[in-house]
């Protein structure tokens, strides 16, 4: 029996999703200042009637929605599902006013890819927008990377055990310290860490490749943005292929690749245990299959006779397919590349790649290496139960952080998100056959979504079907809650309208 | 260990494989055949271009990054390249455009880079297009061996639109209103008390 939601429960949800948006509204302050040092003025203007806008929704919210309860866990879910939602359409404001946007679904579509740290775009003429404009892009995959309920959380959540609750719906379930507030402010504390050391190796390389101080220093700090968040945002319509660089490639790897780790595993690093990263079912699951599908791409690649050198084929299959692992969406090639130099054989390894994703608990989307784990280690448990005598009794185990057993339940919930996504990538790529896309190129494009990779084969595009656009946008969101938040809060709205009293 | 060892040679030896499979490719002669593709028309078909000498009209987009004697510069033949959104132009796509690898000193005849605040100078070059570049990485690009302005760049406008000006005080004052509200009805939850 399902039943209706209480006028309390109303009151609840608001409260702490008016709580969440003006924190996306106090985010905004830093692309405004970012406009007002640059003299952006008309920018400048938007980011106030868009800051404007959430205060009014967030603020006016938490005053209509007055109540002393705490949350308990269906209402966690719906609160961070919700406020994406939400959080998405004040949040394509200043890309909207901007002029740049065909239309306010394109503009919402780009807030959503950078939240769920994406990095798909429809904005168009990138290069001449604002700085301040850029900032937000970029900020948005930044903090979309760490959760935007972290962020609130870290600010703004006072430490009720519900705020937890909050915490899982955005598809963190590691607690590194007791207490969760504790636990968001330890991922801030490690995430700015790395902003700092990353933007002065990026700003330091930009000097020497020829960059002006300031583009330097901008081009520096979004593009650690962008890696770190595996968001895959870049300043430039050229991406990470602007910097002809290998440094600045290599640099870029370093960062997306730690910002895919889990967080419980950077914290472990943080803490001393360095044996962690060699031991961790994730981190070897990922070694694995980046290996297997960049050793498939580079036979292909070989084969077909694309690049000059071992070197050159190295370089780019190894960028774009670690890119696709870590589901970033940096490119060193041009999106129709995929097609006209790759070839099927290249896209469906990257689109392997780009399906399987990188850690649970990191910025990264996918399927996630330790359910990967988790299914390969449970595969193989059935096929030595099979071969040993019957009387044996044949037990498995992982190592995430400690060594645990596998057990059935954990077996099960592995396998159900997993076919949770591959039906998601399988449903939305049929929609783009449907359109007349060929299967590879609407699969590559499906699975980059729904991973929040990126990564296109020039398939997105400001003049793709308003359908499909709407459909991405859902499959980035669903793809980054990772399913069981906006099942809840689809839930929600049926017992509003279905529910007994 | 013995079993590490044995996993590094053969995924070294399926490496090396791959390698010996595609080989390495000479870079093709330059043929002398003045071509004038768009970036679309070169990204679609690398091959059919590849090594032939072409030229490339577009805007200078960015910076010049200097690189000894040597600079990138990336020119865009987009639909902006000679208005951009803030001026009026229609939205017409996504940008699109080419790597160009030219002479420091003929780089620096671009006096106007396209950014928010500039419409950059349109510039004609010639030279050798690759499909991937052995000296640069397996980038696709353009080794440009002349470059002429054909249209100089300018600062570009984006006055303030009295209109949103007029929204954003309105809203500015509703939200500061709520914000008074807020603070003098209490606290900003009833959890702060429980901490």
């Amino acid at each position: 029996m399902i039943l209706r939601p209480r006028k309390q429960d109303h009151l609840l949800i608001g409260k702490y999703t008016g709580k969440i948006v003006t924190g996306v509204g106090l985010l905004m302050v830093i692309p405004l200042i970012t406009s007002i040092v640059f003299q952006e003025w008309d920018t400048a203007i938007d980011f106030v009637i868009s800051i404007s806008a959430c205060l009014i929704f967030g603020l006016g919210t938490q005053l209509v929605c007055r109540t002393e309860r705490d949350l308990n866990w269906s209402h966690g879910l719906v609160v961070a599902s919700g406020s994406w939602i939400v959080a998405t359409i004040l949040g394509a404001l200043p890309q909207w006013l901007s002029g740049h946007e065909g239309s306010y679904l394109d503009a919402m579509f780009d807030v959503m890819s950078g939240y769920t740290t994406t990095g798909l775009y429809l904005l168009q003429d990138l290069d001449h927008i604002s700085r301040g404009l850029n900032m937000w892009r970029h900020l948005l995959t930044y903090a979309g990377g760490q959760g935007i309920v972290v962020i609130a959380l870290t600010f703004l959540f006072k430490g009720t055990a519900g705020a937890y609750k909050v915490y899982v719906g955005e598809g963190k379930d590691e607690r590194l310290l007791p207490n969760v507030v504790q636990t968001a402010r330890a991922i801030w504390l490690v995430s700015l860490t790395w902003l700092v050391i990353g933007t002065t190796a990026l700003f330091g390389t930009g000097l020497l490749l020829g960059q002006e101080p300031v583009r330097a220093f901008l081009h520096g700090l979004w593009v650690f943005m962008g890696a770190w968040s595996t968001g895959g945002f870049a300043p430039q319509s050229f991406n990470t292929f602007w910097f002809h660089s290998i440094t600045y490639e290599v640099l870029s790897v370093i960062i997306f690749v730690a910002g895919s780790l889990n967080f419980a595993l950077h914290w472990a690093l943080w803490t001393g245990n360095r044996k962690e990263i060699r031991r961790n079912v994730e981190t070897v699951s990922f070694t694995v299959t980046l290996m297997v599908t960049t050793l498939i791409a580079t036979f292909w690649l070989a084969k077909s006779g694309v690049y000059p050198d071992a070197m050159s084929l190295f370089r780019k299959v190894f960028y774009q397919l670690a890119s696709g692992h870590t589901t970033t969406g940096f490119s060193t090639i041009y999106s129709k590349a995929f097609i006209s130099q790759w070839g099927p054989v290249g896209m469906i390894a990257t689109t392997v790649a780009m399906a399987i994703g990188a850690s649970a608990c990191s910025t990264a989307g996918g399927i996630k290496g330790i359910r990967i784990g988790i299914v390969t280690k449970a595969f193989l448990q059935d096929v030595r139960k099979m071969i040993s005598p019957e009387s044996a009794v044949v037990r498995a185990k992982f190592h995430h952080i400690r060594d645990i057993f596998l057990e059935d339940g954990l077996v099960r919930s592995a396998l159900m998100i997993t076919v949770a996504y591959l039906t998601m990538y399988a449903l939305t790529a049929f929609v783009g056959t449907l359109y007349g896309y060929p299967l590879v190129t609407s699969m590559f494009e499906a699975v980059s979504a729904g991973s929040n990779t990126g990564l296109s084969c020039g398939l997105t595009d400001p003049s793709m079907p308003d359908l499909m656009k709407a459909l991405y946008i859902f499959v980035m969101w669903l793809g980054r809650l990772e399913f069981m938040s906006v099942f809840a809060l689809i839930g929600y709205a049926f017992s509003i309208v279905r529910g007994r009293k | 260990m013995k079993r590490r060892i044995m996993i590094a040679a053969l995924l070294l030896a399926l490496v090396l494989g791959a390698l010996a499979l595609g080989g390495c490719r000479e870079a093709d002669n330059p043929q002398a055949s003045p071509n004038e593709p768009s970036s679309g028309g070169l990204v679609d078909a690398p091959k059919e271009w590849d090594g032939k000498i072409v030229s490339f009209t577009g805007e200078a987009i960015g910076e010049a990054m200097v690189r000894g004697d040597k600079a990138w510069i990336h020119l865009n033949d987009d639909a902006y390249y000679l208005k951009n959104v803030e001026e009026g132009a229609q939205l017409g796509g996504y940008n699109a455009g080419m790597a160009v690898w030219i002479d420091a000193s003929l780089a620096k005849q671009i006096q106007f880079f396209g950014d928010y605040k500039h419409e950059g100078d349109v510039a004609k070059v010639s030279g050798v297009f690759n499909a991937a570049c052995a000296e640069h990485g397996g980038d696709m690009d353009i080794h440009a061996t002349s470059l002429e302005i054909l249209t100089s760049g300018r600062d570009a406008q984006d006055p303030v639109k009295t209109d949103k000006l007029v929204w954003a005080v309105v809203l500015a004052l509703i939200a500061g209103g709520l914000f008074l509200l807020n603070r003098s009805w209490g606290e900003w939850g009833p959890d702060s008390r429980n901490d």
